[in-house]
């Protein structure tokens, strides 16, 4: 659906978006993650026509999209929305069928579809700027697939929704767009709200893509320090592996030695990621299949949305994740002795 | 005091009474001013709105002088329009130098930087993302400039009611392009200047009330209608 190749474009701010290649399928969910200021909304103002590209080549739905003539047609195939609903002045049922009196259509029955898949039917004849923030949302999400949009493009489409009012809006999307087959750009710094919809992720900073894959790939396999930090790795220790033996990998990091499976060799400089969801607690050594099992200390618990934190000193620094009901069942707190353990193949190596 | 009842007495009396030559100069005053407000709505509107959306060069030199053009002195723009209009004009094959017409040119020149200044002020005052939003949902730019526009239409009613001000009250242009000419170019603001210094102050005083009861009636109805639209929104 879109292929971009050799993308450099150079903003009067000097922000500099370089893209060497980014290919998306018909049909696939694709999200961009990043911090503020990666790069994100530039990207998807160019696949939406709205921003003129330096070098480079575009392609959309097999058409040139660099074609200032064929500029309007392409965006009457996809849909675009912003993080704030631009909604005007009118009914709600009057902005919903706007997609289609620009482009001299009657409403078919189409519009009373969005309101019913979006459950807005009740606001048919309300007027827009009356609604709340998420019923605005819903209004606009319903306008945007009203016109059956080939290519739909959402910027943070549900950043200022609360979290029940997101998590519903994300099932309904989630379920129209795979039923018909769209394809979707989600730009978001949300890491859960991209895993929730997307099947594929791509990680932007500094206005480079650095990493595409499946979510998958991307939290258990980050390429580089920076996406790691960014996928939520949060252990991150420098190392280097002093051998190899079939595909597992002795590391040698400060204050300790780890075995990871991975395709680095002896003699690599890396850093190994681990992910504090893949790290088990205990008060006791375990007979079990982990490889790796360190006895420390526990430095600090802080809690983080629905569990706790646990910083770990094994002569290296660890975080775990655990659940309030295992730390309050273990009893742990700051200053008790415990055992961290985690899988060979738990653990990720980057070459540094 | 005794003046101003004079003034009042006679002025209601002058239209009662269907003087025609006063209801002649109310006409024509009527007349050139709405027609220039209105070419200068035609004009006004749509460029404000697209020097507000439009990214281009030296755009704030523009908008400069398009704030510069609201505080055009009239007598400048007369002298101006009489020269473009006199018969070694580059206007002058027209003939509409001592005429109407050349009045409602000379108004519309006034009118025009006062509408497109505040449709500007306007457009800008819309969210920025509102016109881009429009046109991905596959507006053409006209259709997005007008969906834009209508969005903020009372903004826009006040930009005709401040045009429509700036020309009915002005004397300097009208004076100098029209010449003052009874019954031909003899307008509200030009007959009170020559009442007064014929020393007819109950009659210029009539006239002058005439004047500002007449503004004063239409930019009720305008405000009427955009305060009408306020609250149903």
């Amino acid at each position: 659906m879109i292929k971009l190749k050799n993308l450099e474009l150079r903003l009067p701010s000097g922000f500099v978006l370089r893209i060497d290649s980014l290919e998306i399928g018909e049909g696939e969910m694709f999200a961009i993650i990043g911090p503020n200021g990666a790069g994100k909304t530039t990207l998807l103002n160019v696949l939406g026509l709205l921003q003129e590209t330096g070098a480079g080549a575009l392609e959309i739905a097999g058409r040139n999209a660099l074609v200032p003539s064929d500029r309007t047609a392409l965006r009457r195939s996809m849909s675009y929305l912003f993080s704030r609903p631009c909604l005007v002045n009118d009914t709600v049922y009057n902005n919903i069928i706007l997609p289609l009196k620009f482009r001299g259509e009657k409403d078919d029955g189409r519009a009373a579809g969005m309101l019913e898949t979006f459950r807005i039917t009740g606001l048919r004849d309300c007027n827009a700027n009356q609604l709340s923030q998420g019923e605005r949302h819903r209004v606009s999400l319903a306008r945007a697939f009203v016109t059956r949009p080939r290519l739909v493009l959402l910027d943070e489409p549900f950043s200022s929704l609360d979290a029940r009012g997101k998590e519903a809006i994300i099932a309904d999307l989630g379920r129209l767009t795979r039923a018909a087959g769209t394809t979707v750009v989600l730009v978001t710094q949300d890491r859960e709200e991209a895993l929730s919809l997307a099947d594929v992720l791509g990680v932007m900073k500094g206005g480079r893509l650095l990493q595409r894959g499946g979510p998958q790939e991307l939290f258990s396999r980050p390429a580089s320090a920076e996406v790691a930090d960014f996928m939520g790795v949060e252990t991150v220790l420098s190392g280097e592996v002093s051998a190899k033996s079939d595909n597992l990998c002795s590391v040698s990091v400060a204050g300790g030695a780890l075995e990871v499976v991975s395709a680095c060799e002896a003699g690599e400089k890396v850093l190994v990621c681990v992910r504090p969801e893949a790290v088990s607690v205990s008060k006791a050594a375990g007979a079990g299949s982990m490889r790796n099992q360190f006895k420390g200390r526990i430095t600090a618990a802080e809690p983080w949305r629905l569990e706790y934190r646990l910083s770990i000193d094994c002569g290296f620094s660890l975080l775990a994740a655990v659940t309030r009901r295992s730390l309050d069942e273990l009893g742990l707190k700051p200053g008790d002795e415990v055992y961290a353990s985690f899988k060979a193949t738990a653990a990720h190596l980057i070459r540094r | 005091m005794q003046f101003i009842l004079e003034g009042l007495q006679k002025g209601f009396s002058l239209l009662v009474s269907g003087d025609a030559e006063v209801y002649s100069i109310v006409g024509l005053s009527l007349l050139v001013s709405v027609l220039a407000t209105a070419v200068s709505v035609l004009i006004g509107v749509p460029l404000g709105g697209l020097i507000a959306i439009k990214k281009f060069p030296l755009k704030k030199l523009v908008i400069s002088l398009v704030n510069t053009g609201m505080g055009l002195p009239p007598v400048v723009v007369g002298l101006l329009a009489m020269l473009l209009l006199s018969r070694n004009g580059p206007l002058g094959f027209l003939g509409w130098l001592y005429t109407p017409a050349g009045m409602i040119l000379a108004q519309v020149i006034i009118a025009t930087p006062v509408i497109t200044g505040l449709s500007l002020s306007a457009m800008q005052s819309l969210d920025r993302e509102f016109y881009r939003q429009m046109l991905t949902l596959g507006a053409r730019q006209w259709q997005a400039l007008w969906v834009c526009l209508k969005e903020v239409k009372l903004s826009i009613l006040a930009a005709v009611i401040a045009g429509f001000g700036s020309v009915i009250s002005e004397v300097g242009a009208v004076m100098m392009v029209g010449g003052n000419i009874r019954r031909q170019t003899r307008v509200l603001t030009t007959a009170t200047v020559l009442e007064t210094q014929m020393g007819n102050f109950d009659t210029a005083i009539a006239l002058g009330l005439i004047l500002l009861s007449l503004t004063f009636l239409i930019n009720t109805a305008l405000t009427f209608i955009q305060q009408q639209k306020a609250g149903a929104e």
